[in-house]
C-alpha cells in the first residue's frame, strides 16, 4: 500500500466523521482513525503484474533502483524502521505522581499553612514556627511518596527496555544491477532484496522469484506452519497470498528476491505496532476503585473542612484560624499514607509474583488479574510450544499417539514394530534432504537414495515422503509388522481412515515409504539425477503415516481447568486455521468434552444448521470471514450464548473487536499472546500478558504483565495473587480509615468545645506516616480466608474496593470507640495533672494565650504559658498512644473479615507480628527519645496512660469477634448486609 | 441526555417513588439502623463516662497526682504592661495611671487589716506545714498572713503613686502557686534578684545596661520571700492563700532609654535555667520612662 493509499483511506474517514459530529471533532477523529486502521487492510500489489509494479515503483526486477534514486526515495519515506511508540517524558511521569486527587488536597493544607505563617510574619508575631513546619512535612510527603511511585514505574519500565533488540540488521540489496549488504534501515520503496533461510525479511516485499522459500508467519497471523513464498498471487487477501513475504518475519529455508511494496511504519507489522499505540490504555480496575475512592476521601474532607470553616467563623474566630482549621481537618481526615500503602501491596505482590517468572510492568496490573473474568488467549506460542512435533503415527493399521510434551516426559507407545523401526528410518532420512528444485510447488514428494549402512548390503535404500495420497499413489506394497504385504483395496481403505482421522485432529498428515533398489540395476557409485528420474519411483513399499502438530503446553490443560473453576471464561483467539484451533482448543479444555457447536448438533441430528437452536450448543469456533460479516451486537450475542469461544483466522483488527465487545459485555479482560498480531489486543485489554521467550518486542511493549517462562499456569498464580491483594487492600484500607476519624475528632471537639488541643498536626503525621504504615503494610502478607479459587471472579460494578459498609464500619464504629479512648485517655492525663474535664471545657482562649503566664488549674496552681504547652504536647502523646494501642487491636481485627481471628491464627503472619512489636518500638522511642518534645511534640509520658486505652481496645476486638460470629451464624441477615464489608 | 439521566439517578436515590426509599434504604431500615447506631453510642457513652467516673474518683481534692511540669514555678509581674513592657512619661499623669490602679487593686486583698482579719500570723523563717494526720484531713487549712505594709514603699501606703510620678517606679513580683513546693532548702529563704538583662550586640559580644539601671531597692529586704508562706494547700483547702510578693523599686534609672531587666528567684531548690520556658523562675521585662528633662 503506497503512502498517498493509506492517506486517501484517513481522509476519508474524517469526512465521514466531518459531517456528523461537528464538537467533539478532534475526540472523534481519532476514534474513527483507529475504527479506520481496525478495518482490513486493502493492498492491491500482489495482484497487479510484474509488469504493472515496475511501472508503479520505477523500478526493475532485474537490476534494482538507482541508487541516487533509492537516495530520493530513502528522503522522501524516511528510514525503514518501526517508530518507537512515543513514551510519555520523565518529568510528566513524576508530575502525575504528585497531582492525584489526595496529592492536590495535600497541597492545598500546605499553601494555607504558608499563608498562615506568611501572615503571622507580616504581623511580626511568630508564636512558632510549627506551621512552616507542618507545610514543609506536608510537601515532603507528597513529593517521597511520589518518588517511591515514580521509582516502582520506572523499575519496571527499565525491565522492558531490557528486551529491546538493538543488533542491527542487514539486507542484501540489488541496486544498479549490483548486490550491496547494507543497513535494512536504508531500504526504500521499489529496492529489490534477496533473502535466504534464516534471514528476517527486512521489509514488506513481493515475491519475484522463489527456491523453496519458506516463512514463518506465525507472530503475524499465529500459523504455527513454515508457509510457502512463491512469485503466484494466490489470494486476493494480502495476507493470505503467496507472493507477499512480510517485514520481521523470518524466511526458513530457500531463496527469494522480491521488490520492497512498504517500508517501516507502512508495513502490514508497522501499521499492526501503530494500531497498538493507538489503541487507548484502559486504565485498571483497582486505579479506577483508588479514584472512586479518593475522590470521596477528597470529597468528604473538603466537606468537614469547610463545614467547620463557617461554624469557626460563626463561632467568632479570626479568619486566619478558621483557615487553619480547615488545614488541620484535612490534614487530620486524609489518610496521608494510604497511596503509599497502596503502593507498597502492590510491588510486594509484583515482587512474589516476579519470582514465579511474572513481571509486571504497572504496578496496577497485579490486581486487575484477580478480577479478570475473561482471558482472551492466543493459540500459538501461548497455549501452544509453536514447534511442529509428532502427535500421531500409524503404521501396522494402528494408530499411535506419539510423546508431545516438551521435555519427552510422557508416555511413549510401543517401539518394537519392525514397522516402526522402518517408519523411523524413512522419517530420520527424509529430514532436510536434498530435494529438486523449483518443483517444490508441484505436490511431488520429497525422496531420497542413501547407502545402507550394512557393508554386506551393497542396495541404495531410496525413501520419500510426502502428501499421503501422493505417496500412497507410488506404492504397491505396505509394510505390516515387518512383513511386506500387497496393497490390497482393504489396505486402501485402513489408510483414508487412518488419513481422515488424523486429518480431522488437525494435525498435518505426511506419508513415508521406501524401496531397496536392486543392487544389480543400480551398483554402488550409480550417479542418481533427480532431474532425469533414472530410478525406480514407483511400486514402492508403504511405511506409514505420521501426523504433526504444534503440541499444546504440558501446564496449559491444567491451567485452563483451574480458570474455569474460578469463573474464569477462556477464550481461544488464533489466526490458525478452525480445524486446528478447535483441535487445540478440545486438547487443553477451552472446548470441554461433551460440549458441541452448532454444526456438531446439526450434523448429529441431521437437520440444517439453521433450525439448531444456538443456545444448545456450549462451544462455538467463529472464524474471521464469518466474523467480518458480523455486527457488533451479533458478535456480543454470541458471545453471550456459548460460553466457550474459538475464534480463528482472525486478523490483529478482530482479535481488538473480540476484546472490546468482551468489555462491552461487562467483563474485564486478560489476553495472552506473543505475536505481533496480538499486540493491539493486549494494550486494548484491561490486562494484556505477553511471552517472555518467545513473545515479540511489540507484544511486550504492549503487555501489562510478561510470562518470563512462557508458562500459561502462572496466569493461575496472578490470579491467585490478584484476588488475594484486593482483599488484602481492602483491609489495609479499612485499617488505615479506621484512625481518621480519632484524628479528626480532637479537632472538631477543640473547634467547638473549646477545649485544649487534644492532637497536633505533627502528631497525626507521624501516625499515618511512621508507626501506621508497617502494620496496614503487613495486612498484605495476609493469607487467604477461603478458597479464593473457588470464587467467581469480582464485579466490577458491585464488588467495590472500599464500599459503604467498610466505611460505615471503620469510621462510625470502630473509629468512633478509638475517639472515646483518646478522650478518655486525654482527660486523664489533665486531670491528674491538675485540670479537670469540666474546666476544661472552654479554657482555649485563655489556655493559648501567650501573654498569660499564671494560669489557675482546678487545684489553684498556677501555670505559665510554656508549662501549658508541654502539657498540651503530653495530651497529643497521649492521645497518639491511645490511637496506636487501638490500632494494634484493628489490626488484629482486620487480619479477617469473615472469619474468628482465632481461626486465622495469631503468629500465622509473622510479618504482622513483627509490624506490631515495630508500632511499639516506634511509639515507644518517640515518647521517650530525649529532644523530642521540642523537635516533634512528642513528651515523655507517664507509663500508667499506655494501659487507659486498653479498655477500649479489648472491647474493638471483642465487638468485632461478635460481629462477625454473627456474619458467619446469620448469612443473608441484616446484621450481614450492614455489617459485612 | 447523559446530564438528564445523572440528575434523575440523584433524585432517584434522594428520594425513590416506587421503592419508597429515602437516599437508598427504606424507613424501616433508617429506623433500625438508627437504632442500632443510638444502642451502640449509649453502649460507648456509657463506657466512657464510667471510664471517666473512675478515673475522677482516683484524684485527690487537694493534691494533684502528678506535677510533672511544675517543677519551677513560674515568675509573673505587676503591672503587666502591655507584652511585658512598662512604657510611660513621667509627666503625664494619664500614661501611668493605668499601671497605679492595676497595682491598687492587685494589692488591695494583701490589706493589713484584710489579712488581719482572715489570716493567721505565723512564725516566720519556717515553712508552716499542716498536715493532715492518717486519717482525719487538717481542713481548712489556715494561711499566713502577707501584709501590704510589708512593701514599705512600694505598699501604695506611704506613696499613692508608687513612686511612678517621681520616675522610682515599684514593680512587684509574684511567684506562681505550685502545691506542697518548699523552695529554698537548709531554711535558706529563696529570693528575687534583678539585673539588667543581658543581650547579644554581635557575635559572642554580650552587654547589658547596667549603668543605665541605678540601684534598685527589694521590699521585704533582701527580696525574700519568707519560708512561713510555704508549702501552699491548694485552694480548696487553703482558701485565703495569700502568696508572697516581692517589690522592687528603681531608685535613679536613667530616663528615656529602654532598659531591659531579669529577674530571678534564688532558691537552691530551683532550677531557674529553663532555655525554653522564659517564665520559669525568671520574668523579663521591658522599662523606659520618659522625660522632658
Amino acid at each position: 500500500m503506497t503512502k498517498s493509499d493509506s492517506y486517501e483511506m484517513f481522509v476519508e474517514m474524517d469526512n465521514v466523521d466531518g459531517d456528523v459530529k461537528i464538537k467533539k471533532k478532534k475526540k472523534m477523529k481519532k476514534k474513527e482513525k483507529l475504527e479506520s486502521m481496525k478495518k482490513e487492510m486493502d493492498i492491491d500489489d500482489h495482484e497487479i503484474t510484474l509488469e504493472e509494479l515496475e511501472m508503479r515503483y520505477s523500478t526493475s526486477i532485474t537490476k534494482g533502483l538507482s541508487s541516487t534514486f533509492a537516495q530520493e526515495v530513502l528522503e522522501r519515506d524516511g528510514p525503514n524502521e518501526l517508530k518507537p511508540p512515543k513514551g510519555t517524558p520523565e518529568y510528566v511521569k513524576f508530575a502525575r505522581q504528585l497531582a492525584g486527587g489526595l496529592q492536590c488536597l495535600m497541597w492545598v493544607a500546605a499553601v494555607i499553612c504558608f499563608i498562615a505563617f506568611g501572615i503571622e510574619i507580616s504581623k511580626g508575631e511568630i508564636s512558632g514556627y510549627d506551621d512552616l513546619y507542618l507545610a514543609i512535612t506536608l510537601i515532603a510527603v507528597v513529593v517521597v511518596t511520589g518518588c517511591f511511585g515514580y521509582y516502582q514505574e520506572f523499575k519496571s519500565t527499565n525491565i522492558i527496555a531490557s528486551f529491546k533488540n538493538l543488533v542491527p540488521q542487514q539486507a542484501l540489496v540489488i541496486r544498479d544491477g549490483q548486490k550491496n549488504q547494507i543497513n535494512a534501515n536504508l531500504l526504500v520503496v521499489g529496492d529489490l532484496v534477496e533473502i535466504k533461510g534464516g534471514d528476517r525479511v527486512p521489509a514488506d516485499i513481493r515475491v519475484i522469484t522463489s527456491q523453496g522459500c519458506k516463512v514463518d508467519n506465525s507472530s503475524l497471523t499465529g500459523e504455527s506452519e513454515p508457509q510457502t513464498r512463491s512469485p503466484e498471487c494466490t489470494h486476493e487477501s494480502p495476507l493470505e497470498t503467496r507472493n507477499i513475504a512480510f517485514f520481521s518475519t523470518t524466511c526458513l529455508e530457500g531463496v527469494a528476491t522480491g521488490v520492497i511494496i512498504n517500508t517501516g511504519d507502512r508495513t502490514i507489522i508497522g501499521r499492526i505496532a501503530s494500531l497498538a499505540s493507538g489503541v487507548g490504555n484502559e486504565k485498571t480496575p483497582i486505579a479506577i476503585e483508588i479514584e472512586h475512592f479518593v475522590d470521596i476521601i477528597a470529597g468528604l474532607a473538603i466537606f468537614f473542612g469547610f463545614t467547620f470553616f463557617v461554624v469557626a467563623m460563626f463561632i467568632g474566630y479570626a479568619f486566619l484560624e478558621a483557615m487553619i482549621f480547615f488545614m488541620a481537618i484535612v490534614v487530620a481526615y486524609v489518610p496521608e499514607g494510604l497511596l503509599a500503602t497502596v503502593t507498597v501491596c502492590l510491588s510486594l505482590t509484583a515482587k512474589r509474583l516476579a519470582r514465579k517468572n511474572c513481571v509486571v510492568k504497572n504496578l496496577e496490573a497485579v490486581e486487575t488479574l484477580g478480577s479478570t473474568s475473561v482471558i482472551c488467549s492466543d493459540k500459538t506460542g501461548t497455549l501452544t510450544q509453536n514447534r511442529m512435533t509428532v502427535a500421531h503415527l500409524w503404521f501396522d493399521n494402528m494408530i499411535h499417539a506419539a510423546d508431545t510434551t516438551e521435555d519427552q516426559s510422557g508416555q511413549s507407545f510401543d517401539q518394537s514394530s519392525e514397522t516402526w523401526r522402518a517408519l523411523g528410518r524413512v522419517a530420520s532420512l527424509c529430514n532436510r534432504a536434498v530435494f529438486k528444485p523449483n518443483q517444490e510447488t508441484v505436490p511431488i514428494p520429497k525422496l531420497s537414495i542413501h547407502e545402507l549402512e550394512d557393508p554386506l548390503d551393497l542396495r541404495y535404500l531410496l525413501v520419500m515422503k510426502g502428501a499421503p495420497e501422493r505417496i500412497l499413489e507410488r506404492c504397491s506394497t505396505i509394510l505390516i509388522k515387518g512383513q511386506e504385504l500387497p496393497l490390497d483395496e482393504q489396505w486402501k481403505e485402513a489408510f483414508q481412515t487412518a488419513y481422515m482421522d488424523l486429518g480431522g485432529l488437525g494435525e498435518r498428515v505426511l506419508g513415508f515409504c521406501h524401496i531397496y533398489l536392486n543392487e544389480k540395476e543400480f551398483p554402488r557409485g550409480y550417479t542418481f539425477d533427480t532431474d532425469e528420474m533414472n530410478f525406480t519411483t514407483s511400486g514402492l513399499c508403504f511405511a506409514g503415516l505420521i501426523s504433526m502438530i504444534d503440541p499444546p503446553r504440558a501446564t496449559v490443560p491444567d491451567a485452563v481447568m483451574k480458570c474455569r473453576t474460578a469463573g474464569i471464561r477462556v477464550v481461544m483467539v488464533t489466526g490458525d486455521h478452525p480445524i486446528t484451533a478447535r483441535a487445540i482448543a478440545a486438547n487443553v479444555g477451552i472446548i470441554s468434552e461433551g460440549s458441541e457447536t452448532v454444526e456438531d448438533i446439526a450434523t448429529r441430528l441431521r437437520i440444517p444448521v439453521e433450525q439448531v437452536k444456538k443456545s444448545d450448543a456450549r462451544a462455538c469456533v467463529i472464524n474471521g470471514g464469518q466474523l467480518k460479516d458480523m455486527t457488533s451486537d451479533e458478535l456480543d450475542d454470541a458471545l453471550r450464548n456459548h460460553p466457550e469461544m474459538v475464534f480463528a483466522r482472525t486478523s490483529p483488527q478482530q482479535k481488538l473487536i473480540i476484546v472490546e465487545s468482551c468489555q462491552r459485555l461487562g467483563s474485564i479482560v486478560a489476553v495472552t499472546g506473543d505475536g505481533v498480531n496480538d499486540s493491539p489486543a493486549l494494550k486494548k485489554a484491561d490486562i494484556g500478558i505477553a511471552m517472555g521467550i518467545a513473545g515479540s518486542d511489540a507484544a511486550k511493549n504492549a503487555a501489562d504483565m510478561i510470562l518470563l517462562d512462557d508458562n500459561f499456569a502462572s496466569i493461575v498464580t496472578g490470579v491467585e495473587q490478584g484476588r488475594l491483594i484486593f482483599d488484602n487492600l481492602k483491609k489495609s484500607i479499612a485499617y488505615t480509615l479506621t484512625k481518621n476519624i480519632p484524628e479528626l475528632t480532637p479537632y472538631l471537639i477543640y473547634i467547638t468545645v473549646s477545649v485544649p488541643l487534644p492532637l497536633g498536626c505533627i502528631t497525626i503525621l507521624f501516625i499515618e506516616l511512621a508507626t501506621d504504615i508497617f502494620p496496614s503494610v503487613s495486612l498484605a502478607y495476609e493469607k487467604a480466608e477461603s478458597d479464593i479459587m473457588h470464587l467467581k471472579p469480582r464485579n466490577p460494578r458491585r464488588d467495590r474496593l472500599v464500599n459503604e459498609a467498610l466505611a460505615v464500619y471503620s469510621y462510625f464504629q470502630i473509629g468512633a470507640i478509638q475517639s472515646f479512648a483518646g478522650f478518655t485517655d486525654y482527660f486523664t492525663a489533665m486531670a491528674q495533672e491538675g485540670w479537670f474535664p469540666l474546666l476544661c471545657v472552654g479554657l482555649r482562649s485563655q489556655w493559648e494565650d501567650v501573654r498569660l503566664q499564671d494560669l489557675q488549674d482546678s487545684y489553684g496552681q498556677e501555670w505559665t504559658y510554656s508549662q501549658r504547652l508541654y502539657q498540651e504536647y503530653t495530651c497529643y502523646t497521649v492521645f497518639f498512644v491511645s490511637i496506636e494501642v487501638c490500632q494494634i487491636a484493628d489490626v488484629l481485627i482486620r487480619k479477617t473479615r469473615r472469619l474468628s481471628a482465632f481461626q486465622q491464627g495469631f503468629f500465622r503472619n509473622k510479618v504482622l507480628v513483627s509490624a506490631i512489636v515495630f508500632q511499639l518500638c516506634l511509639g515507644n522511642l518517640l515518647c521517650y527519645c530525649p529532644g523530642m518534645p521540642n523537635i516533634f511534640n512528642f513528651m515523655p509520658i507517664r507509663v500508667q496512660w499506655w494501659f487507659v486505652p486498653l479498655p477500649y481496645g479489648i472491647l474493638i476486638f471483642v465487638y468485632d469477634e461478635i460481629r462477625k460470629l454473627a456474619v458467619r451464624r446469620h448469612p443473608g441477615s441484616w446484621w450481614d448486609q450492614e455489617l459485612y464489608y | 441526555m447523559a446530564k438528564g439521566d445523572k440528575k434523575n439517578e440523584w433524585k432517584e436515590f434522594f428520594w425513590n417513588p416506587r421503592t419508597r426509599e429515602f437516599c437508598g434504604r427504606t424507613a424501616s431500615s433508617w429506623g433500625l439502623i438508627f437504632l442500632f447506631y443510638l444502642a451502640f453510642y449509649i453502649f460507648l457513652a456509657g463506657m466512657f463516662i464510667l471510664t471517666m467516673y473512675v478515673m475522677l474518683l482516683t484524684l485527690d481534692d487537694n493534691k494533684p497526682t502528678y506535677q510533672d511540669r511544675l517543677a519551677t514555678p513560674g515568675l509573673m509581674i505587676r503591672p503587666k504592661g502591655e507584652e511585658m513592657e512598662i512604657i510611660y512619661a513621667k509627666e503625664n499623669t494619664e500614661s501611668w495611671d493605668t499601671h497605679v490602679q492595676a497595682l491598687n487593686s492587685f494589692l488591695s486583698p494583701y490589706n493589713d487589716s484584710v489579712q488581719e482579719q482572715k489570716n493567721y500570723a505565723c512564725k516566720p523563717d519556717q515553712y508552716f506545714k499542716q498536715e493532715d494526720s492518717d486519717s482525719v484531713k487538717n481542713n481548712p487549712k489556715r494561711s499566713c498572713q502577707f501584709r501590704r505594709s510589708i512593701l514599705e514603699d512600694c505598699s501604695g501606703l506611704t506613696d499613692r503613686y508608687y513612686g511612678y510620678d517621681e520616675g522610682k517606679p515599684c514593680i512587684i513580683i509574684k511567684l506562681n502557686r505550685v502545691i506542697g513546693m518548699l523552695p529554698g532548702k537548709d531554711g535558706q529563704a529563696p529570693s528575687i534578684s534583678c539585673a539588667p538583662k543581658k543581650y547579644k550586640i554581635g557575635k559572642d559580644e554580650w552587654i547589658d545596661d547596667t549603668d543605665k539601671m541605678g540601684e534598685v531597692a527589694y521590699f521585704p529586704r533582701n527580696g525574700t520571700f519568707n519560708l512561713m508562706y510555704f508549702p501552699y494547700y491548694g485552694k480548696k483547702a487553703q482558701v485565703n492563700y495569700s502568696q508572697p510578693l516581692v517589690a522592687i523599686k528603681f531608685l535613679n534609672i536613667t530616663l528615656n532609654t529602654e532598659i531591659n531587666v531579669e529577674c530571678k528567684i534564688i532558691a537552691n531548690n530551683i532550677p531557674n535555667l529553663n532555655e525554653r520556658d522564659k517564665f520559669a523562675g525568671r520574668v523579663s521585662f521591658k522599662l523606659r520612662i520618659n522625660s522632658r528633662n
